[in-house]
């Protein structure tokens, strides 16, 4: 009873992991919507983040390419608004558009298990405050910051946190999985502090306070590329000042004079300072002198090589100003530690060669058993509590979604070895020492079991927080690993064990 | 002290072995202080090699870039070795190269580019001599300040130093006994300074998961320690010698399967990510200082030690 009990404990555990790391996703259809554009068509019917989109048109859509191809057959254009009929795994949404609609998808996971950056492709920034230890609750002030900043800028999937290291210090990591925007790291680094000048006196700073918002679209927010190319496109948008704000632009414009070499302009100019760095002046002009006027225009440039080098260039310029307009400046100037930017191509590689490895390390390690054994019934009892140790593993790391980088799976393949070596010792344990009774020799190998497995702990554990925690999940696997082994497999294989002896 | 035993059981115990091994047991006993010999010798010849090491290099390993700082750029694809060494030579006179192969095919799928420069110096280079532009479709850019990387090399350090004396101590709670503590410390000692001798030697450069497979190999050798110390000291079934030689086949044959499980990493070598490769490498080099360790060292310490104190 005693034996079968330890059996239904693995069974039960394995049962769980599978449903934890849910690989029959792998047989699900459709893509994934990871952003749709606010205030678009698409969200107003009620398409959302998360959802799954199966087909368009009636066309079955099972990967982004499927996706892309479909919606860039649709003849989409200014005065002709057409029919989009898009399928969820919820319920049919038909849009009717002029454009494209602003929907990013990505590829449904074949199960619940994620990989981590090196495996999966993104960027990984570790950020510290340049001249200054920041406190826990200033770190933490400082990382919602940095989310809204990114958020307002409209990157998806991104995770801001705090590290702390052996030493105490408090840094600021930013994950963004799967993708690498353009400037990550003035974005998350500038420290944004913008200001207006009129002379020496700020009119308006950036931030909710003064800026109540920016335009967004029509002629709130436009890029022109001048009709014979020269490298640069221009973009102008709208901001809209508090009126605290546009009433101090007015005393300030209130004792200014006409500028003698243009007229219809005053004297000073508005000018606009980003970290101190001047990069923007705009003559007023004279109609605005003394009045408190919310609107203003703000213009600046894109270049590039090529018309759409330059038009990206402008939108992506225009789009970084606005975010630091609306959202204000950093407290802190910041500094960029780690900046990783990974390529998804090459992890694609990786994972499969990882895998592959995998295999062959279960093959080899079976095949050494069978040699030295001879028996298959112990061998396959072996391989069986290996398995079952890495796919418990996998389950835990499923269900605390924990990202597995290449550290983590070589934690989980060198705990196969640990694991194997532990029943070694109980199957050797058991056949010698043929005085004591079979409880008692099964206890003797646990001695030597649980001493392998407290060393094992703390030998890792330092690793949680060393080096800013960046090989935690290497620790985290392993410990995971043996004690999977410890609490679950080990006892049931031992039982095996017992039974095949008696 | 040994004589007793031409009727154990060992015969039926371990009936793949022959003869229960005469000649080993007339061997070692003869020779088992001497045997002691070679691993100090060892040992203390991977002290001083890390020692002529320190005092060249101002620290006891080679460190990649992520923990001196700098830059490791990955661009995917065939690229031209030569081409880009002749370009950048001049101007990043540290910069090394590392190739990515499929394991299958032997295809080139990479090549990695390191130096201390920054990203900002070094991607513009490599754009001039390549003729394209890196976008995150066709390259990985990876890159840690000179500061950051310092403090995570001296904090992986403290970590070892903080792993191994919490082994220690665990081995000690496991023990309660003085010297065959010592014994399994010391060779656990042996297993981590042997490796790092060698990675000097090939001039391998590590890097943080390097460190952490040192971790790793704190724990991962000690429990071949643990069966011998326990099999010598705690059972009580046949001769000492025998004891010992059991706990050998038993722990060689773990070691081996550790091995097995670590070893294929090798053959795919050229198609795994960084980490994997330091891990894999130095878990490999340690558990094979390993056997060296427990049955050189470990073993003779604990056989002294039982015949001081009587136990056979």
């Amino acid at each position: 009873m005693k034996l079968g009990l330890r059996m239904w404990i693995l069974i039960i555990v394995l049962f769980l992991a599978l449903l934890a790391i849910a690989p029959w996703k792998f047989f699900s259809n459709g893509v994934l919507i990871k952003s749709v554009e606010a205030n678009s068509s698409a969200f107003e019917q009620g398409l959302r983040q998360g959802q799954v989109i199966n087909s368009i048109d009636g066309k079955k859509v099972e990967s982004i390419d499927d996706f892309s191809e479909i919606m860039g057959a649709k003849n989409f254009s200014v005065n002709n608004s057409i029919k989009t009929i898009i399928g969820t795994n919820q319920v049919e949404f038909i849009l009717f558009s002029n454009k494209v609609p602003k929907i990013t998808v990505s590829q449904l996971s074949n199960s619940n298990l994620k990989t981590g950056l090196d495996l999966s492709g993104g960027s990984r920034a570790i950020v510290k405050a340049e001249d200054k230890d920041l406190s826990r609750s200033e770190m933490n002030d400082l990382i919602s910051m940095v989310s809204n900043r990114l958020n307002v800028y409209g990157i998806a999937d991104v995770q801001v946190s705090s590290i702390t290291d052996l030493s105490g210090k408090n840094f600021m990591m930013v994950e963004i999985a799967g993708a690498t925007p353009k400037d990550l790291s003035d974005l998350i680094s500038q420290q944004g502090k913008f200001e207006a000048k009129i002379g020496n006196e700020t009119v308006f700073i950036g931030g909710e306070e003064d800026i109540t918002s920016t335009g967004e679209s029509g002629q709130d927010s436009v890029i022109e590329c001048p009709p014979t190319f020269n490298g640069f496109c221009n973009f102008r948008f709208t901001i809209f000042l508090s009126p605290e704000a546009a009433q101090r632009q007015a005393q300030a414009t209130k004792n200014l004079t006409t500028d003698p070499a243009n007229p219809q302009y005053l004297s000073e100019k508005l000018y606009l300072y980003i970290d101190d760095r001047l990069v923007n002046n705009l003559s007023i002009s004279t109609n605005l002198k003394g009045r408190a006027e919310t609107q203003i225009s703000i213009e600046g440039s894109g270049s590039g090589s090529t018309l759409d080098e330059a038009y990206n260039a402008a939108q992506e310029e225009m789009k970084e100003l606005k975010t630091i307009l609306k959202t204000g400046s950093l407290p802190y100037k910041l500094k960029i530690e780690k900046l990783d930017t990974i390529s998804p191509n090459l992890g694609k590689e990786f994972t499969k060669n990882i895998i592959f490895l995998g295999l062959m390390v279960f093959l080899i390690i079976s095949a050494i058993l069978f040699i030295k054994y001879r028996k298959i019934k112990i061998t396959l009892s072996v391989i069986m509590t290996m398995f079952s140790e890495a796919f418990i593993t996998l389950g835990i790391a499923a269900l605390i979604g924990w990202n597995l980088d290449a550290p983590s799976i070589a934690g989980i393949i060198a705990g196969m070895g640990t694991g194997v070596n532990d029943q070694i010792v109980i199957i050797d344990e058991s056949v010698s020492n043929k005085h004591l009774n079979m409880k008692d020799r099964i206890k003797r190998a646990l001695f030597i079991i649980f001493g392998a497995f407290f060393t094992i702990i703390a030998a890792m554990l330092p690793l949680f927080w060393a080096g800013a925690g960046m090989l935690k999940g290497f620790a985290l696997t392993t410990i995971i690993g043996v004690s999977v082994g410890i609490l679950i497999t080990r006892p049931a294989f031992a039982s095996i064990i017992r039974k095949m002896e008696e | 002290m040994e004589e007793k035993k031409e009727d154990s059981p060992i015969t039926e115990d371990m009936p793949n072995i022959p003869k229960p091994g005469e000649k080993f047991r007339f061997n070692y006993d003869k020779y088992y202080k001497a045997i002691l010999v070679i691993p100090v010798i060892v040992l203390l010849a991977s002290l001083i090699y890390i020692g002529i090491f320190y005092s060249e290099h101002g620290d006891i390993l080679y460190k990649d870039v992520s923990l001196s700082g700098g830059t490791s750029i990955t661009i995917n694809g065939e690229i031209d070795q030569n081409l880009l060494e002749s370009g950048l030579r001049t101007m990043f006179p540290d910069v090394s190269f590392t190739k990515l192969e499929d394991v299958a095919s032997r295809k080139e799928i990479a090549l990695v580019v390191e130096s201390s420069a920054p990203p900002e110096q070094l991607k513009p280079e490599i754009e001039k001599v390549l003729g394209y532009k890196l976008t995150d479709e066709n390259s990985s850019i990876e890159f840690t300040g000179a500061t950051l990387s310092q403090n995570f090399y001296k904090q992986l350090i403290i970590a070892l130093i903080i792993s191994f004396i919490l082994m220690s101590i665990v081995i000690i709670i496991l023990f309660r006994t003085f010297v065959p503590s010592i014994a399994v410390i010391f060779a656990v000692f042996a297993d981590v300074t042997i490796p790092l001798a060698l990675v000097d030697v090939f001039e391998i450069k590590i890097s943080a998961a390097g460190i952490a497979a040192f971790l790793m190999l704190i724990g991962y050798s000690v429990d071949t320690d643990i069966l011998l110390t326990s099999r010598a000291l705690k059972s009580k079934e046949g001769s000492l010698n025998m004891r010992i030689f059991g706990a050998f086949k038993t722990g060689f044959f773990m070691t081996v399967t550790a091995l097995a499980a670590v070893l294929p990493a090798f053959f795919l070598f050229t198609g795994l990510p960084d980490s994997f490769r330091q891990i894999f490498l130095i878990l490999s080099i340690g558990l094979c200082a390993d056997i060296f360790n427990t049955w050189l060292t470990n073993a003779s310490i604990i056989k002294w030690y039982c015949e001081k104190k009587g136990i056979n």
